[in-house]
Formats: C-alpha cells, structure tokens, sequence
C-alpha cells in the first residue's frame, strides 16, 4: 500500500490525535522544518539572459530485462528469533506486471479480496471479528512482480490464528458485495487521492509511467480507472488460480518458529494449484533519455521527480559504490546528505530533496524503504519535495548540479565518511524486525545476493572516494534525466524549459558569498530535455487507462 | 556517580502491564530518565520529551510558538553549529527528528549503541547551550510559514482547525499545533520572545528522557550525569485557560474548492488524560466499542450498506479536556443524513443499552496483544513510552493505562457515555467538497 491507499493513515494525519496504541505515528504535526522561499528582493544574482544551446535529441535507451532468479515450488526461508510474535511471509511472484491488458490494477486488487473480503467459513465482517481478539494481523502488499500475504500474531495465539489464515489464502468467500466495496476504494484511490491530494505520489507514479511507457511496468500498481472497472468476480477467480500457485510460492516463517509450524504451513500451501499461467517474460524497458513531461494540476507549488532505467542492480560489482554515491548525495529523508544541506538548508528551497540508486518505496510513516518491491529493471531517481512555482527551475537545476558534480570529482573525504558511518548504523534499522529480516532474506533469494546487508556494511567500510565517483560515473549520466513535474501553471513551466533561459533566485534573507556564487552556476545549468520533448498532461488523465 | 542521584524506581511488568521493565532516575536537577534494557543487539533509541506544545501557547499573537521552536533546537551551539551536530550524530548511524503535538515535544534519535556517548553530549549540548541568530531564526519562521502552506493544500488541515475553534472557545486547545496563520506569519519578528520561550520551558525539570534498546547501564548513567548534570532552571507556570461548559450541541460546516471525498465528523468533549483514574483507559475502549472494525456501526456503514469509505474512531491522550469523535470518509454528499444519524445512534446505544460483555472482552484482549506486537523496537517504545509520560507527567503512565484496560467493566463504559457521551457536549463538522473526482 502506498501512502495514498491508507485510508486510516490519512484520518490520523489530519486530527493530530494518536492514541496511545498508533505508537509508530508520528503524523500529528510536520516532523521537521519544511523550508519555503517567498520571494524577496535581496540579492538577485545578475546572470546573461542568452538562451542555453538546444541539445540533440537523444534517441532511447532500452535497457534489457534481467529477470530475478528462479525458485523451486513453496521455497521456504526462515528465521528462528526469541520473539513471541510469529511472522508469515507467503511471497507470490505476481505482481502488476501479470495484470491482463485492460484489467490493470487485477493483482493488487485480488490480494485485497483475499485478506478482507471473508472467507467460505466467514464473512468478511466475521473475519474482522475472529481476528480481532487475536490482535492478529493479516495483510496484503503488491508490486510489480512480487505478491506478499503477510501474518503476524502471538504465538500464544498462535492455533486459532492459523486457521483462519489458511483459509485467507485456499478458500476466499468471493464475495460480490465486497469486490464492488474494494474496487470503488481502489478507484477512488486514484481519482481522489493520486489525483488531488498527493503531488508528490502523483510525481512518482507519473514518472514510472514515463519510464517505463508501453512496459508491463507502466501501470500503477493499484491499477487504472478504466482498468479497475472493467474487473469482475470472473476475472478474480480466474486471477488467483493463475497466479497465487505453488511454483511461483516463497513461504518466509519468523519468530518463534519450529517443524510443526513449517509442516502446518507447507501442508496448507500444497492445496494451492501447482501451476497456473506461465510467468510473464518482461522485455527491455523502453530507456527514453531527457524527456520532460508536466503534470498540470491545481497546487500552490510544483513537486518533482527524476531519473532514468538503468542495467545496474543488486549484486552488481558496482552497486554499494552507487548506492553510497547517491546515499552521500541525499539518503531518504535524512539531514547530512548534500541535496537537504545545499538546497534546503542553506537555500530554504523546499522540504528537502533526496537520490535512490533503485526504486524505493517509504515504509509507513518510517524512512527506510518498503521490503519485498523486487524489481528486474531499475531506476535511479532524484526526488523533489514541493518548491515554491517560481523556484522550480533553479532547484530542478540545483538538484541536477550537485549529482553532477558528484560525478565529476571524488566527494570530500569527510562528508562521505559521514555518508558511509550513516549507512553502516542504518542498515541495521533496516533489518531490525522479523517481518523486515524475513524480507530481506526474500530479497536476497530473488537477487541472488546472500547476505547482502552484511556485505553492504563491509563494502562501505573501505569504498574510497575515488572507487565512489568512478562507479557512479560509469552508471550515472545527467543528460539521461527524465522529468516529471506536477504544478499548477503547467504551460508556463513547460515555456521556460523549452526557452533555455538562466534562472537566477532571490532570497527573503541574507546567503552566504559562497552559496551566491554557487547560485549562478547553478542558474546556467543546462538541462538536458530538447524543447521538442516537452510535454504537459492533465491530472485527472493520470492513471485514466 | 550514582550518589548524585536523588531517586531510583523500579517498575515490574504486571499482567495487564508492559511487557518489560523500566528503571526510572531522577537526578538532583530535575531530570528524568527512564531507561527500557530490550534485546536489540548494538542498537537503541533516544527520546527527549518536552513538556510543553501548542497547549502552552496562551499569550495572543504566539500560537504555533511550541513547534517553531522545535525548529530552531536543530539550528546549532557554539560547539556545534548549524548541520555540525547532523553531521556527527550521521557519521555515527544515527536517524533523528522531533515532532511537536498539543502536549509535547519529542526529539528522537535511533542507531548503534556505540555512538550513545557522543550522542549524549551532543543531545545534552543543544538542550544547556542551544544558540542562534536572528536571521537563521527569521529564515526558519519563513520556513514554518512554508510548512503551513503545503499542509493546507490537504483539506483535513481546515477540517482540524474548524473542528478545533467550534469546539474550544478559551482553551488553547481551539487552535491547531502549527498555529494560526496570521500568528505564524508574525513568527520572524519574535525572536526575543524565542530566548524566553526556551528559558520558560527547556529546563530539566520539564524534561524526560528514554532510552531503550542495548546499553551499558552504568556507562550510561555516568555520561548522562556528566553532561547533563550542570544543567540548571526550573520551567515556568503559565494560567491556561479553563474551558466553559458547553451549553448546547455545535454545527460547523466547510466547504471545499476542488473535488474530494465530503467528511462527516462527530465529536463530544470527554475528560484530561489520567492514569491514575480509569477515564482514559475506558475512552479507550470506548473507541473501539463506538467505531472500531468489530463494530456494529463499522459493519453496517463500511461492509453492509457501503455508505462510507472510511469510518475510525478518533481520539488522542490529552493533558486537559479534549475531544473524542468519530470521523467518516462519506462515498457521497447524499449519504450524510443517514451517517449521521448511525453514528449518534451508536453512541446513545452505549448509553441506554446494554454494554456487550463478550464484545468488551474482546476489545480489552485486541488492546493488550496489539500493544505487545507493537512494541517491537526500542524506536516504537521509546515513542510510546515518552509521549504517553510526556502528556501525562510520569513514566509511569502507559504500563498503568494498560492495566487499567484490562479491569474495565461494562458498567464503567456506560457511566462514562452517559456523563460525557451526551448532547451538549457533542460538536458537528459538516466538510462538503465538489463530487467531480469521485468514483461513487
């Protein structure tokens, strides 16, 4: 679930009233500074008005399609721990890219249908209540190509709540009643939420669906209007026996965990269809290089997101050293990296901007990234919080500036011993529940990469700066930006890329000589999208079909 | 070391209880600290909890002071400037940042155990020497303004607001956490009045804090004593004010520029937050009796006649009076009537029925096993922990809430409904906005 879906998230995050039990939510009013920058009249910094060179038009790129490594039928991971809650994993390689044409949104919603629209034995209101008393959790998480059905509860409870989630995942109620519920919840999850009250989510959907145009990709994962209404019971059941088989089936077990367990779960599993439909082949992404498209929307400010497919991933010699590189340069939501401190900090451009080396998905309202969002093609991004209209061009150039001179030159020892001492720490947050270790334990069997938090940690400990900046030179290439904007006046900033013209910045409070210099570089900073590859969309068109 | 300290408890966990142990220390200064030992091998959580928030902000023009100030604590010392303490506290593993509510201000830290020293000092610094100019203040009070202005493009910022100034007339409680907009836009030229606000309350007998997870007690204590030890100043008293009685039920309606969802919302003033009286553990039962996902309204409204998206129960621990409701995400505007009539129905049952005992039953085992599966990281109750002792004033509190659960019976539940779950205490907000967006 993205944020957008969580309709409980969304009420709390309006009425600054957590209970004692929503431990994790930190919602009520804004965590840290959100920074904004009112135009004033100090310091206009005095640029040439000339016009940048219009660049070629760079054909795309494809990048081939690596897929994951195969599994044998009901895999088992586990992991013993001393907790007392017990953590199911059932793991399912589907994902949105095994939605029908014309049925997009079919695999998230048929694993929404299962774990709340009731069973043969219970309705789904009895299923709310046979589980209640439990406190066990039962959940579903789609993506593009992996299916999670999660179960967590105490192991004092632990019988009576087997039961039930074995009948979750063999005999669903199928109930018309409540697909007709979740289908218009999934709908207006993109007319409503997508659409209105999410820039930057819409940001980021728009940008996959530029990224990946015409690829079993493209799509959100939560589906299409259009996609989403054509669905019916038929193609539901059809869907969960296609996919929701053994041979595509990672069954993860944590917590305290022994034989009778594993056996209760594999025996359960194996009434499971064997087969279904074969897997779906992925083809190259299509790779458009330094296009621009605006997503015109009525906000007060502009949110951005950037980025292009690339071959690197997971188990690539050359991945810690990126994933360093761009974790130096903005590590999610984090204070030290250089896109908050130039732009944020010393600048007061927006919220904060932030870079990933592969797609990445917040968890909740943490900032370390979802498990289980296996992908066989990645994309490195840049993200954008919202800045202020008239700002949106020089930070869009800000943001491309910094990852370019990351690229040029070895970042100073000391700012990547602060980004590497950072991810040595964090890592281990990263790892730090049995859900999460369970699903990095997933992750590593679909990479084929054991152990690779371990070995993350160890390959930090001695990436120089020179061994950072090399990889990310090889891997990364800011004239391969795409760049999605969502902003009000859409047409205007659609004039202002295509015109090429500098765009220089004033600032309501004194700046420092340095940043004033810095800011005209940054004004002339040449983005790489020919102003024939400029386009601007309509919000309520996102996601339409 | 240990001879400075004026006090030790020690909290066992109880059934109905915590599930771990606390150790609680206050030292000659005022400040507490509470410390949770949990396996989490090499890692553990810091929290500072403040006892002051938007609650505190009775002087007019100064609303929205408590969490601007949580701003300016990140803006540096002479040991540590501006991004110098980020930088450190980054290079050691450490993820931070702090949230201001009504009651509280919470600064967080989570990472290796091996950094706890510097963090200490760090942390210890900025709370004693926390130092800044004026123009870095005025560029955070623009940047308050920045934050306000990107909330309020969500509508639940305006829903929170009207809510809040119908149902409070003289309380501190009528306006929201970031504050008035008009006061926010004054915040660049109260910087003098920032240097008091911190001498006011960031004193060490307004201040607690928890550390959870893997950690050398006695290295610990020590380093604590050591850097916070010299720290001095008592917290202010200030008069908030006391709400009036509320004579009558209150209707407030908004209506929204551009196409989402209408809300419903129904809400009834009900008592402070207590762990020494049963009041908040029974409202939290109350919660989920009304409108949690076993409930009755919850099935008809959400499963059976599908006349809303989303119905919760909306309540928050509070140090003073505040509001219980509960809030609807409606399908369509025409369904209105029809929400709210169930809602005020289900509500008034808890009065004039009967409480269902197995259904209470159940909510008191939902409560006690969600918390425990909650708890799984010094991060979650380190969080749990400050906030709950924060608002209520010991560390204490959650561990005896959570007992409290568990002894509520359902004659309790139907007195409290029946004094605080009445008509005149009850404030409607009617939120309309255009369909154009909606799937049905």
């Amino acid at each position: 679930m993205t944020p957008f879906d969580s309709a409980a998230a969304r009420l709390r995050s309006g009425l600054a009233v957590v209970g004692l039990l929503l431990v994790a939510c930190k919602s009520a009013p804004a965590p840290r500074p959100e920074t904004d920058s009112t135009t004033a009249d100090a310091g206009t910094v005095a640029v040439a008005a000339s016009s940048m060179p219009d660049p070629a038009v760079k054909p795309a790129s494809p990048v081939p399609a690596r897929p994951l490594a195969t599994t044998t039928p009901m895999q088992v991971v586990k992991l013993a721990t001393p907790r007392p809650i017990v953590s199911l994993r059932l793991a399912f390689r589907a994902g949105s890219i095994d939605d029908p044409p014309g049925k997009e949104g079919l695999t998230a919603l048929t694993t929404r249908l299962l774990v709340e629209g009731g069973t043969k034995t219970y309705s789904s209101a009895q299923l709310l209540d046979v589980l209640y008393p439990l406190a066990g959790e039962i959940d579903a998480s789609t993506d593009k190509e992996l299916s999670v059905i999660s179960g967590r509860v105490h192991k004092d409870k632990l019988d009576a709540f087997l039961k039930v989630f074995t009948e979750v995942l063999l005999d669903p109620r199928f109930d018309e009643k409540e697909l007709e519920r979740l289908k218009t919840a999934a709908l207006n999850s993109i007319k409503n939420r997508l659409r209105s009250e999410n820039d930057e989510a819409l940001g980021k959907v728009t940008l996959d669906a530029l990224l990946y145009a015409g690829h079993p990709y493209g799509h959100y994962v939560g589906g299409t209007v259009k996609g989403l209404t054509s669905i019916t019971m038929a193609d539901v059941k059809a869907h969960w026996k296609n996919v929701m088989t053994q041979d595509r089936l990672i069954i993860g077990l944590a917590g305290p965990v022994d034989v009778k367990l594993e056996n209760a779960v594999k025996a359960a599993a194996k009434k499971l269809p064997e087969k279904g439909v074969a897997a779906v082949t992925l083809p190259p992404a299509p790779g458009p290089l330094g296009q621009t498209l605006i997503v015109k929307k009525d906000t007060a400010s502009t949110a951005g997101s950037f980025g292009f497919t690339y071959s690197l991933r997971r188990g690539d010699p050359d991945f810690f050293a990126v994933a360093l590189a761009l974790s130096y340069l903005g590590e999610h939501r984090q204070m030290h990296g250089v896109l908050f401190t130039e732009l944020r900090e010393k600048r007061g451009l927006n919220y904060g901007t932030y870079a990933y080396a592969e797609h990445f998905e917040q968890e909740g309202w943490s900032s370390i990234s979802r498990v289980n969002i296996p992908r066989s093609t990645q994309e490195s991004t840049l993200w954008l919080r919202p800045v202020e209209p008239q700002n949106a061009m020089f930070a869009t150039r800000g943001a491309v500036h910094y990852l370019s001179e990351l690229l040029k030159a070895p970042p100073p020892a000391d700012k990547l011993d602060t980004a590497r001492g950072f991810l040595i720490g964090y890592t281990r947050i990263w790892e730090q529940t049995d859900p999460r270790r369970l699903g990095w334990l997933i992750d590593d069997l679909l990479y084929g990469t054991p152990g690779h938090l371990e070995k993350y940690r160890a390959a930090l400990a001695k990436l120089t700066p020179e061994e950072v900046q090399a990889a990310a030179a090889r891997h990364l290439d800011v004239a391969n930006l795409n760049f999605v904007f969502v902003t009000k006046d859409a047409e205007g900033l659609a004039q202002a890329v295509k015109a090429r013209m500098p765009s220089p910045i004033t600032y309501p409070s004194p700046k420092a000589p340095d940043v004033l210099e810095t800011d005209k570089v940054i004004a002339e900073v040449p983005l790489p999208t020919p102003s024939t590859q400029v386009r601007v969309i309509d919000a309520a068109t996102v996601m339409e079909q | 070391m240990l001879a400075l300290l004026a006090a030790v408890a020690l909290t066992a966990a109880a059934p109905g209880g915590l599930p771990f142990q606390t150790k609680t220390t206050t030292l000659k200064n005022g400040l507490t600290v509470v410390r949770v030992p949990f396996a989490s091998p090499g890692l553990l959580a810091w929290y500072s909890v403040v006892r002051v928030g938007s609650r505190n902000e009775v002087e007019a023009g100064h609303t929205g002071f408590a969490h601007f100030f949580e701003h300016i604590m990140f803006k540096g010392t002479k040991a540590y400037p501006e991004g110098a303490s980020d930088a450190v506290l980054g290079k050691l593993g450490f993820a931070g940042n702090a949230y201001t509510t009504d009651d509280v201000t919470v600064y967080h830290a989570a990472g290796p155990s091996s950094g706890l020293e510097q963090l200490i000092e760090i942390e210890a610094d900025r709370f004693k020497n926390l130092e800044y100019g004026e123009a870095t203040f005025q560029t955070e009070a623009k940047a308050v303004l920045g934050e306000y202005n990107k909330n309020a493009a969500n509508p639940l910022l305006k829903i929170e607001e009207t809510m809040l100034a119908t149902a409070f007339k003289s309380h501190t409680y009528r306006h929201t956490t970031l504050g008035f907009l008009d006061d926010i836009k004054e915040m660049p030229s109260r910087y003098e009045y920032s240097k008091q606000f911190f001498k006011r309350w960031y004193t060490p007998d307004n201040v607690m804090i928890f550390v959870v997870g893997d950690f050398d007690e006695k290295k610990l204590m020590a380093a604590i004593e050591k850097h916070y030890g010299s720290w001095a100043g008592s917290a202010a008293t200030v008069e908030i004010p006391k709400e009036g009685a509320q004579a009558a039920a209150r209707t407030a309606s908004l209506t929204w520029g551009s196409p989402t969802l209408p809300r419903h919302l129904v809400y009834w003033k009900v008592p402070a937050g207590t762990f020494t009286g049963t009041d908040t553990a029974v409202q939290l039962v109350v919660n989920e009796y009304v409108a949690g996902k076993t409930s009755p309204l919850y099935k008809s409204l959400v499963l059976e006649k599908q006349l809303v998206e989303a119905v919760e129960p909306d309540y928050g621990v509070h140090r003073d009076p505040y509001l219980f409701g509960v809030f609807t995400v409606l399908k369509e505007e025409g369904n209105r009537a029809q929400v709210d009539a169930a809602v005020l129905a289900a509500v008034k049952e808890l009065s004039t029925g009967t409480v269902d005992a197995a259904r209470l039953k159940s909510i008191q085992d939902h409560l006690r096993y969600e918390m425990i599966m909650q708890l799984e990281t010094p991060d979650a109750i380190a969080n749990a922990l400050s906030r709950t002792a924060g608002i209520l004033g010991s560390p204490d509190a959650l561990d005896a809430i959570m007992r409290k659960i568990a002894a509520v019976k359902p004659a309790d539940v139907q007195a409290y409904a029946r004094k605080h779950l009445v008509d005149e205490n009850r404030t409607t907000l009617v939120f309309e906005a255009p369909p154009a967006g909606g799937a049905r």
